[in-house]
């Protein structure tokens, strides 16, 4: 039986970013899918402007059901306003969203937390400059 | 599915796995980790070599479970392995009216589901509906079903 009560997901705040790091790679199997989504959901509802970066360093096997979840949290973090991405992905992991072209749709990296907090970070202050710049054309 | 007929066996195809489970996802499980031993034993995969293999099983036994027998544990699942040569033959069974993986296109962006077939048909040399056998087919050359192939 899957362990509903099981913590397959711990969190850390690290500045402006919400580091959720999966804690090892059976969690992502069919029998533990869905407690998964709902511990992420249940830490990423509500929160207006999270930003989440999901750390995969003890993920090597993923199912297009654990695709699907994936896609249903990054839904809910756009609509709260926020970004989400992906770190210290393996190749054969990568290999599985070249596969199904989720590629595109989700920020994926090989580096670790740290690096990828950071990288974030300067993303998020990027996006904010490019904002302001745009305001007063937007208002012309 | 008692007194169903097993899949008829054309000349050279020999099973060396196969095992019934109800429609539960903790059953599928107990089956799946039984039938990727099974596949390593045989000398099919290399055991640090499973995972595709065993992504593929899962995708398609956790379709029967869901799909076609609607989550009812009244209902079997039935898989098979079998050799045909240098090809293993994956074969799985349920009680819904028959799935044709042929139909399924890969989803845009936003669709949630549907991205099990394209994991399918990427590890595997085919994958059908084995019209016969009233299953779903699907089939790999040893050692050739391998994350980067």
């Amino acid at each position: 039986m899957a362990d509903k009560k099981r913590v397959l997901v711990t969190f850390e705040d690290m500045g402006r970013i919400t580091v959720g790091t999966v804690r090892q790679s059976s969690v992502l199997s069919a029998l533990n899918v869905a407690a998964f989504g709902k511990q992420v959901l249940k830490r990423v509802k509500g929160t207006r402007g999270i930003h989440l970066l999901l750390n995969f360093e003890h993920v090597d096997y993923l199912s297009s059901a654990v695709l699907t979840e994936l896609l249903r949290i990054n839904k809910i973090v756009q609509e709260a306003e926020g970004q989400m991405r992906i770190c210290a992905v393996a190749p054969n992991i990568r290999e599985i969203f070249e596969i199904t072209n989720l590629d595109k749709l989700f920020v994926l990296s090989e580096d670790d937390a740290q690096t990828s907090v950071k990288r974030f970070e300067r993303a998020l202050a990027v996006a904010a400059r490019e904002a302001t710049w745009r305001e007063p054309a937007a208002e012309a | 599915m008692s007194g169903r007929a097993l899949a008829p066996e054309s000349q050279g195809v020999q099973v060396f796995f196969a095992e019934e489970f109800p429609s539960t996802i903790e059953a599928m499980d107990r089956t799946l980790d039984r039938a990727v031993r099974a596949l390593v034993a045989d000398g099919w995969l290399a055991q640090e070599q499973a995972g595709p293999a065993r992504l593929c099983l899962e995708e398609s036994l956790v379709n029967a479970v869901r799909h076609g027998n609607r989550n009812d544990p009244e209902r079997q699942v039935r898989l098979e392995l079998a050799s045909s040569g240098d090809r293993c033959l994956i074969r799985v069974h349920d009680e819904g009216g028959g799935f044709h993986p042929e139909q399924v296109r890969m989803p845009d962006a936003e669709h949630m589901g549907g991205r099990g077939v394209c994991l399918m048909r990427h590890y595997m040399e085919y994958i059908k509906y084995n019209e016969a056998c009233k299953c779903l087919e699907m089939a790999f050359r040893r050692g050739h079903c391998a994350a980067g192939g």
